[in-house]
């Protein structure tokens, strides 16, 4: 599904270059559930951007089912994320003044569905995630947990293939953790492919396949028994 | 400690250069375009203020209904005045000055002395009575006597050091083409605006009873205006009660005593001295004049423009200081107070906005010789900070720089030590009654002046489009005429002219370029007199303005004959009197033929119809067409009309030059095209018109900096929704809708406010003509559309960065 080829980043800061990512090369397959770990400053973050395609990278090569993406324009990456990417951030990134409803309904809307699709689409996932009777709230009223549940619908919404999550229970207590997770295991089951940044061992144990980043480097990729 | 808070005022400054550069720019725009309005609308206020007893000084209009024709006249009879001052209480003094058009030089403006000739442009008639009204400060002579004398002549201090140079000009004798003078008094003119515009002024004595004639006794003969100074506590509206009982029995025994029955009232008006200046309702008025109005748009303008560049400039600074909050945090950490922080800030704002008042001041002085040319003044910001009311003016720029370095310097810091930053940057984001919580907000007042910018940007951008089509109307009106390559030349007045007219006419049209000519003692677009006439077999009297002209001026000008014949020369001895009318006049005396039929004039003159010519527009479309009676004669001419070929101007004038000299030695040549001189017409017009582009573009421009400094408040604060947004796949195009959109209804209900004012205005302007273009609804909807544009425009310069950054950034934006 993904291959990456010598992925390299470096950021430029007012003349000093920081080697955020030194020619990563992965694959990843469909209906993968991928754990990607590290110490802080390490390149996850980077990593899962430039495969979200929110990044550019300053070298390498990345094939999405045998696309070469970085070939494409702005406009093509941008219809490529909204049909094929969905993101779970760690501190949510919800919008403040739209409601759990709006929030999750935003996706379709830039992908131009009608009304009436996108509401039997938007109640079907607020009804997979428990979150009926919250839907008028703002994302304020709402607990962490609750909070990334909504982040966590908003991503599926638009059935994207491959769903990457940027350390989904980083800002949540260990109850409210385990309750994502168990979401995102139910939807790897289901098909969903997920690449997931985490620090946490408990939380890559729901994945099949653990990579280990340092200093902008993968130093190795282990497999995870019984998956 | 000062010197440190400056040295570092200065380097953040420098720091941020591009953002202190376009807030400097925007507020140095707005004080400059509000000094250049403030030092106009000041020097109009200037006029006829500084006379002394100022407020017991009226002038006199007439307001007269002849046969129901109404006409308000800034002139009045020559009898008025010597009724007023032998049989009126209450008067200290009254006297009268002939009226002169302005815009209309020959040699009767010349004055000789040595036998060399010198241009004097206004020359008028006045008793002796106008200096006792008018204190202007006599150099030479006794300003009470000076006129007392026939033949006697006083001269403005401009005029004396033309002629004299250095020496007296006190009892020297100076000669006009007619008579000789002595001069009697030297007045200094400068620097002191009056809507009384003459250089010098002859005694009215010196003119005969024979050369006044009717003129001294004819109730409705308007010749010279009247001021009167009343006695102190004399109440105006009393005096003007008096004056109008006592007139009104004198004008019915005039008119029972004359031959033809006329039903006319007459009333006169005093106004103060101080508003002559701001009349533009009269006939033979000061063209110089203008509406009180249009002084108070521009005011507004002025004020409207300071105001929102202020704003503007507080907006964007604190938008950009609220950037701040870190080092307003390290600042406190480092043991800053909240004093020391309060004037870290008001002193870099200071340095911004003493920058901007001197930029501004200094383009205001680069600007001003351009600016003059565009408003025709002479101002300068020196003489008017050093003049009387300067200090005002003075006064309320250190006010400014100070106000506005203190709300600019102070309100971050207020916003960062008294309240949550995050809250007040959030601004009108913050859904109240959605989350039932009550957080400070600025957000409705930072609207409601972007509304009220944008209903001064779009009035604006409307009232120009309007006045543009309007003057390209008045340029394209068919004016019943052809005044293409016409050449109006002002002859010579002397009663010797005469003798040598023929061969002068003869020379001057011998050359192959001149195709026509002819003589008229008018011309359409210079000032007409009026007088009354009646059909010889009908008592219907009416006021009809009057030419005289010589054979050829139809054919010249291309004026279409409707019946009967033009003008033929004639033998010299024949000196009966021939008329031709416009279709106007028809209409006016009731009659459906005129031809062959005598018309005659109130003062017993009468002559035949011989023809009726098509109406032609020889005033300005200020006017309609009025009725015209044109009179033939080729010897009481004031102007050479040549009709030339196409394209031969600079060749003519060598010709014309030489022959000129040849026969009018010690004259001057003054000469001008008949279309320039249709053009000056409006030259008021085109003046507003150059200052309403100006303005426009420099309101939308302060408008627009306005909204980047709004956007910037509003994009600072949702750049990290703007990331989550593009990541969710929204485009460019959405997200700039989202940002714009709630400006864009903004800019369109300012639209919507902007228009019935507008409206209003212009149509109020456009009905001071009489032939105006309409006011089309495509004029409001493509200037509003136009500002949506730049607006939008607007937004998209400040939010271009963000659009176009990946959104990996933006999302980890706090």
């Amino acid at each position: 599904m993904i291959i990456t080829n010598g992925l390299t980043k470096v950021f430029k800061s007012e003349g000093v270059e920081t080697l955020a990512l030194k020619e990563v090369s992965l694959k990843v397959n469909q209906g993968d559930f991928i754990a990607i770990m590290g110490p802080s400053g390490c390149g996850k973050t980077t990593l899962l951007n430039l495969l979200g395609l929110i990044d550019e990278p300053t070298a390498g090569k990345y094939f999405y089912f045998g696309q070469d993406v970085y070939t494409l324009s702005e406009r093509q990456k941008t219809e490529l994320r909204k049909q094929n990417i969905g993101f779970v951030f760690q501190n949510f990134n919800l919008i403040d003044d739209l409601t759990v409803y709006e929030n999750i309904e935003l996706p379709l809307i830039y992908l131009g569905w009608k009304k009436k699709a996108r509401n039997e689409r938007v109640a079907e996932v607020i009804n997979n995630m428990e979150l009926d009777h919250r839907q008028k709230l703002f994302p304020m009223q709402l607990s962490g947990g609750q909070q990334q549940r909504v982040a966590v619908a908003r991503a599926i919404v638009a059935k994207p293939p491959l769903l990457l999550a940027d350390e989904p229970t980083g800002n949540l207590d260990s109850l409210h953790g385990e309750e994502v997770m168990s979401i995102l295991g139910r939807l790897n089951n289901e098909g969903t492919t997920i690449i997931m940044v985490t620090h946490s061992q408990s939380d890559a144990a729901y994945s099949r396949k653990i990579v280990h980043l340092f200093d902008g480097q993968i130093i190795n990729e282990n497999i995870i028994k019984g998956s | 400690m000062i010197f440190n808070y400056l040295k570092i005022g200065f380097k953040i400054l420098y720091r941020q250069r591009g953002y202190s550069l376009l807030n400097i720019i925007g507020l140095s725009l707005g004080i400059a375009v509000f000094v250049f309005i403030y030092l106009y609308v000041q020097s109009e206020f200037r006029y006829d203020r500084h006379w002394k007893d100022d407020d017991r000084i009226y002038r006199i209009s007439t307001e007269y209904n002849i046969n129901d024709q109404r006409e308000l006249v800034a002139l009045t009879p020559f009898i008025l005045s010597n009724s007023i001052n032998s049989h009126l209480e209450g008067v200290e003094s009254v006297t009268k000055i002939f009226f002169s058009d302005p815009s209309d030089v020959n040699d009767m403006s010349t004055l000789i002395y040595n036998d060399i000739v010198y241009e004097v442009p206004d020359i008028t008639l006045g008793d002796s009575n106008v200096f006792r009204i008018f204190n202007f400060d006599f150099i030479e002579g006794n300003a009470y006597s000076a006129l007392e004398k026939p033949n006697s002549i006083v001269i403005s201090s401009d005029v004396a050091a033309m002629i004299f140079g250095e020496e007296s000009a006190l009892g020297k004798k100076i000669k006009t083409h007619i008579r000789e003078y002595t001069v009697t008094g030297v007045f200094e003119k400068k620097g002191k605006p009056t809507h009384l515009f003459f250089d010098a002024i002859v005694s009215v004595n010196s003119l005969n009873e024979e050369r006044l004639g009717a003129m001294t006794h004819d109730w409705f003969w308007m010749s010279c205006y009247t001021y009167v100074k009343l006695k102190e506590n004399i109440d105006g509206g009393n005096f003007e009660y008096d004056l109008n009982e006592y007139t009104n029995a004198q004008i019915q025994n005039f008119i029972e005593q004359s031959e033809v029955s006329i039903r006319g009232v007459t009333k006169f008006s005093l106004e103060s001295i101080k508003d002559v200046h701001f009349n533009t309702s009269l006939l033979y008025d000061n063209p110089e004049n203008v509406d009180k109005l249009y002084l108070l748009v521009f005011g507004i303008i002025a004020a409207f423009i300071l105001l929102t560049a202020s704003i503007n400039y507080v907006n964007l600074a604190t938008a950009r200081s609220l950037k701040r909050a870190k080092e307003i945090g390290v600042f406190k950490v480092l043991g800053a107070i909240k004093r020391q922080l309060a004037f870290q800030y008001i002193s870099e704002s200071l340095i911004l906005t003493t920058l901007a008042f001197i930029i501004a001041l200094s383009l205001v002085e680069i600007l001003m010789p351009q600016f003059n040319i565009l408003v025709d003044k002479n101002l300068t910001l020196v003489g008017s900070l050093f003049s009387s009311d300067g200090i005002v003016f003075g006064l309320l720029l250190i006010f400014l720089i100070f106000t506005l370095s203190i709300i600019s310097g102070y309100f971050p810091v207020f916003v960062l030590a008294y309240l949550q930053p995050a809250n007040v940057l959030k601004g009108n984001r913050i859904l109240i009654s959605k989350h039932g919580e009550t957080r400070f907000t600025t957000a409705g007042l930072r609207k409601f002046l972007v509304t009220t910018q944008y209903i001064v940007a779009i009035s604006m951008i409307i009232s120009t489009v309007i006045i543009y089509q309007q003057m390209m109307f008045l340029k394209s009106y068919d004016l019943g005429f052809n005044s293409k390559n016409v050449m109006v030349i002002n002859l010579p007045q002397d009663t010797a002219f005469r003798d040598r007219a023929n061969d002068f006419f003869e020379d001057i049209t011998n050359n192959d370029d001149v195709l026509m000519s002819a003589v008229a003692g008018n011309i359409p677009g210079y000032t007409t007199g009026r007088m009354m006439y009646y059909v010889n077999d009908s008592n219907n009297i009416k006021t009809l303005s009057v030419f005289l002209v010589g054979s050829n001026f139809f054919k010249l000008l291309e004026i279409p004959l409707m019946e009967g014949s033009f003008f033929v020369e004639r033998p010299n001895d024949d000196s009966s009197l021939v008329y031709i009318v416009n279709k106007a006049a028809l209409d006016t005396l009731g009659e459906r033929n005129l031809v062959g039929k005598n018309l005659i004039g109130s003062t017993g003159t009468s002559g035949e119809v011989i023809g009726v010519v098509r109406d032609f527009q020889f005033s300005s479309l200020y006017n309609g067409i009025n009725p015209l009676v044109i009179m033939f004669s080729d010897t009481r001419t004031r102007y050479l009309l040549l009709k030339l070929k196409d394209g031969c101007q600079q060749d003519i004038m060598k010709h014309i030059n030489g022959v000129w000299n040849k026969y009018n030695r010690t004259q001057y040549l003054h000469y001008t095209y008949l279309d320039d001189k249709l053009a000056s017409l409006y030259k008021g017009d085109y003046k507003m018109l150059s200052l309403f582009i100006y303005f426009s573009i420099f309101v939308i421009f302060i408008a627009s900096l306005g909204l980047y400094g709004l956007s910037s408040f509003l994009i600072e604060q949702r750049t990290k929704e703007l990331g989550i947004r593009k990541v969710l796949g929204g485009s460019a195009k959405s997200i700039l809708l989202l940002l714009a959109k709630d400006y864009l209804k903004l800019v369109l209900i300012a639209g919507v406010i902007a228009s019935p004012i507008v409206y209003f205005l212009m149509s109020r302007w456009l009905n001071t003509f009489a032939i105006s273009t309409q006011l089309n609804v495509w004029i409001f909807i493509f200037s509003i559309a136009l500002v949506l544009l730049i607006a939008l425009l607007t937004v998209y310069i400040r939010a271009r960065k963000v659009i176009k950054e990946r959104p990996s950034r933006s999302i980890n934006f706090e």
